[in-house]
């Protein structure tokens, strides 16, 4: 399996189309192509080429034109597009990949190496339903420990709490607690720019001091006052 | 508050002379670089680093190896990748001093962030001295760092130093012989490094290294623009930024905020090794009290506390006491009978008499103005200023008031110009320059001018109350404050821009060095006479031409329908609000002399006090408006605060009429 990525991540999402290589079964296959289709497109290349090159044994190509033909995909001119059937899907399979690299890496503190191999085995298992309980148990992180986005499922738009979340908004750690943030979701990169340089960064331990009147957090020996939208930002798992 | 903004752009003679060495000390804020300043050059500056208070780069000479040389003391900052004004300062000296010999002065304590910067000037290739200051304070906290072994992860000299008590602070000059690069180095994601190289390709050989300017470019600092256009073609400057929007393509977060996560993971690394902590249990009775400034509770009981001691030392001891003394015993017994005198003797032309000791004199009015009734109270408010300030319970009087900032779309930064306005809103406008964005800035500034009474005007108007039941205080501070909130509310609606983040770093608690606050004052001061005294001359200028050339009275005349049409209040009025507008705690003794004359109700000076208030602030505070914001800005609020003064004044007219309402 070649492809050249140009200069862009080595790691997470770019093993091709067969994570393991002895994917046997039919329904695998298309999973591990659709997510493949997904993660060109992320990176900007929807080259047929690309895919055919990537289908080059008799096997795969039979499943890319029974995936074409159950109208999964589609090609125009030398571009592939997806097909609503086929973006569903796909989607679904991103989900579960990248929120399963979450949990094995953050929670279960799996290397990435690690990480990568169970979350491409556990992507074709999981169930809507445990997917969303690892969501909501994640406090549904909007990307992945490489930074990719994770589609958003039903659970991230219904507010509910049935599963008390290990990864928590900081605002829900009780003043004088600590936590080691896990990451900052926030549409202002300046503000990133603003608390990584005060030393507030993925992996750093913060402590809640106080939410009223202003919150008030600390990293190591720096007390910072912030906004409370602030800390809904940050993710953090309780220490 | 000094000069900011105007020392950053790169063109600055005075950081230009690029042919001597000199001496640039670097750091995060709040670590003692300009106590390092102070030693080494012999001479207090501004000591503490409340935002916007060292963002003028101090200079001073020092003896180097036989030589004098130069020192530089830049603004503190919290990355070399700039996101504020001061960064920006710091940043450009380091990139236009060639050959210098940087000083990083860190915060033992805190040593994460202090390697960030490291971590910035070895990317740079900027040879550099670290020193750890504010050892005893690592000791205290338990924090014990392996020097030794910093320095072979660093690559970078290493000294330590408690700089208020001149530890170790003549190991800086000998050390800084032999300074070699450190080797902090840093490498980035492979596709970051891979966009690194190709825009350092296209970069100029300058001082410093181009794979740094290229990691800026690829943050997407825009701060780099003029440099770059200076520099390269239009061409390339599109190149490069095709290669950061490619770059950035890739990653779902900001490049920028990619580049500091991975510098904080090699920093986390250097100081797990270097540093060994014994948590102390027992708290120290600075961090009960910080936490006790900030408590829901007891945060307001201090902050009340606070509030009040200010209205005592500035408003009763300042704007009374200093300001009798200075302005009937000071002016009125001794300068201004000698000026009149000798202006008498030496100026035989009546009208240049009139211009220097006349009604509206430059040496009568201006001076009198400027020495015996504004400096007294600013001095004062400097002195609480100041202790405030290096005490730490600045920002966290900020903290306090951030809800109620927010209320009305600003943030708790904004009090501390709102606090100084109480003082002169002259000066507070000068320093809105501590917020951070445009909008922040317009909307304190209006508020300043539109209903922030000043101190002397405000002992007038607290002269004028007095007589009369507390309702009357409780209506007038009702309206004023109404007005701000709806205005400030309405304003930083429909003001376009965002709301600037609310992020500030809370120091710790200390005992103020009384000399600091002494030095501090004395530098505000002349800055104040700088700034100000001139604009005091050119109202009292202006209103010397108005009066010869009748202007003055016709527009007493004209304004006249307005005010007892409008307002319900005596033609006399009138000059009161001209001579408001010119000098406002004037307006407000006008409307006092009519008051004890009994030419006002009761309900008619409630009605014209809140006018007064509401009222175009003096003539200085409108030059500096115009002056910090531009005419077009200053232009529309003063047209906006005339048509909020004379649309409320007549309101509560009216409603007082009509309800008969007696006070
Ligand atoms: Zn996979
Ligand atoms: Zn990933
Ligand atoms: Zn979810």
């Amino acid at each position: 399996m070649q492809f050249n990525w140009g200069k862009r991540k080595p790691h997470c999402h770019i093993r091709g189309p067969f994570c393991h290589r002895e994917a046997e079964t039919r329904d695998r296959a298309i999973d591990e192509l659709l997510e493949f289709i997904w993660n060109l497109r992320e990176n900007g290349v929807s080259d047929v080429a690309d895919l055919q090159r990537e289908a080059s044994d008799p096997e795969a190509r039979n499943i890319l034109s029974y995936m074409e033909q159950e109208g999964l995909f589609a090609r125009e001119g030398d571009k592939v597009y997806l097909k609503e059937k086929g973006e569903e899907k796909a989607r679904e399979i991103i989900r579960r990949h990248r929120l399963t690299e979450r949990l094995l890496m953050e929670i279960f503190e799996l290397s990435e190496e690690e990480a990568e191999k169970e979350a491409c085995k556990l992507e074709h298992i999981l169930s809507p339903e445990v997917t969303d309980s690892v969501c909501t148990f994640l406090g549904h992180p909007p990307v992945c420990p490489h930074g990719k986005p994770i589609p958003p499922g039903k659970c991230c738009t219904a507010p509910e709490k049935s599963v008390r979340p290990l990864v928590m908004p900081l605002n829900d750690l009780d003043p004088g607690a600590e936590g080691r943030i896990v990451f900052i979701s926030t549409n202002f990169p300046a503000r990133l720019d603003k608390l990584s340089a005060l030393g507030v960064a993925p992996g750093s331990i913060i402590k809640m001091r106080q939410k009223k009147p202003s919150p008030i957090i600390q990293v190591g020996e720096t007390t910072v006052a912030v906004d409370p939208e602030i800390v809904h930002d940050i993710y953090v798992k309780a220490v | 508050m000094r000069k900011r903004g105007k020392n950053r752009g790169m063109e600055s003679k005075d950081f230009n002379r690029k042919s001597t060495k000199k001496i640039i000390l670097v750091g995060n804020p709040n670590v003692g670089k300009s106590v390092v300043f102070n030693y080494l050059t012999g001479k207090y500056v501004v000591v503490s680093n409340y935002p916007g208070t060292t963002v003028e780069v101090s200079h001073g000479t020092t003896k180097w190896r036989g030589k004098n040389i130069t020192v530089l003391d830049t603004p503190g900052v919290n990355s070399l990748l700039p996101t504020s004004e001061d960064e920006i300062v710091t940043r450009n000296i380091l990139l236009n001093e060639k050959d210098a010999l940087i000083v990083q002065v860190a915060d033992a304590k805190n040593l994460r962030r202090s390697l960030l910067i490291s971590s910035q000037l070895s990317e740079m290739g900027l040879p550099f001295l670290l020193v750890l200051n504010m050892e005893d304070e690592a000791r205290e906290r338990g924090i014990k760092i392996n020097y030794q072994e910093l320095y072979s992860l660093t690559g970078a000299k290493v000294i330590s130093t408690v700089a208020t008590q001149k530890k170790n602070l003549e190991k800086i000059t000998e050390e800084l012989v032999d300074l070699r690069e450190a080797t902090l180095n840093i490498s980035y994601h492979p596709a970051l490094e891979e966009a690194i190289s190709q825009i350092a390709e296209f970069l100029p050989e300058e001082n410093i290294s181009p794979r740094s300017i290229a990691i800026m470019l690829l943050s997407g600092d825009k701060s780099l623009k003029r440099w770059l256009h200076a520099r390269l073609p239009e061409s390339r400057i599109n190149e490069i930024e095709a290669i950061r929007r490619s770059c950035q393509a890739g990653f779902d977060q900001p490049i920028s905020y990619l580049i500091n996560q991975v510098r904080l993971e090699k920093v986390d690394e250097i100081v797990r090794r270097v540093t060994m902590i014994k948590p102390i249990k027992r708290k120290r009775l600075s961090t009960r009290i910080g936490e006790l400034s900030v408590h829901p509770f007891w945060g307001v009981v201090i902050l009340i506390g606070a509030v009040y001691l200010l209205y005592q030392v500035i408003g009763v001891f300042g704007a009374g006491v200093a300001v009798d003394f200075m302005e009937e015993t000071v002016f009125g017994e001794y300068i201004n009978p000698f000026f009149i005198r000798w202006t008498g003797r030496l100026v035989p032309v009546a009208w240049l008499r009139d211009l220097l000791v006349g009604q509206y004199g430059l040496l009568t009015m201006a001076m009198t103005y400027a020495f015996a009734l504004i400096l007294p109270i600013i001095t004062f408010f400097f002195i609480a200023f100041g202790l405030m300030e290096d005490s730490g319970y600045l920002p966290r009087l900020a903290v306090m008031s951030n809800k109620i900032f927010r209320l009305i779309g600003l943030n708790g930064k904004a009090i501390l110009p709102m606090i100084l306005g109480l003082g002169c809103a002259t000066m507070a406008t000068l320093t809105t320059r501590i917020l951070e964005s445009k909008r922040d800035r317009i909307i304190v500034t209006l508020l300043l001018a539109l209903g922030v009474p000043c101190s002397a005007q405000m002992a007038v108007i607290f002269g004028m109350l007095s007589g009369f039941s507390p309702m009357m205080v409780v209506l007038w501070a009702g309206v004023v404050g109404l007005v701000l909130a709806v205005v400030g509310y309405l304003a930083a609606r429909y003001l376009p821009g965002e709301a600037s983040d609310f992020v500030l770093e809370l120091p710790p608690i200390r005992l103020p060095r009384i000399g600091n606050i002494l030095i501090k004052t004395l530098s505000r001061i002349e800055w104040y006479l700088k700034e100000a005294v001139p604009l005091f001359a050119l109202s009292t200028f202006i209103l010397f031409i108005m009066d010869k050339t009748g202007i003055l009275i016709n527009i007493e005349k004209g304004a006249s329908p307005l005010i007892k049409g409008v307002l319900g209040l005596p033609v006399e009025t009138t000059q009161a609000f001209l001579i408001g507008f010119l000098r406002r705690d004037y307006g407000a003794a006008g409307l006092l002399a009519l008051a004890r004359a009994h030419a006002l109700s009761a309900e008619q000076i409630l009605v014209a006090l809140v006018t007064m208030t509401l009222f175009v602030p003096c003539l200085a505070n409108f030059l500096v408006i115009v002056k910090e914001r531009g005419w077009k800005i200053g232009a529309a609020i003063s047209g906006f605060i005339l048509a909020v003064a004379f649309t409320v004044g007549g309101l509560l007219n009216l409603i007082l009429k009509i309800t008969g309402f007696k006070i």
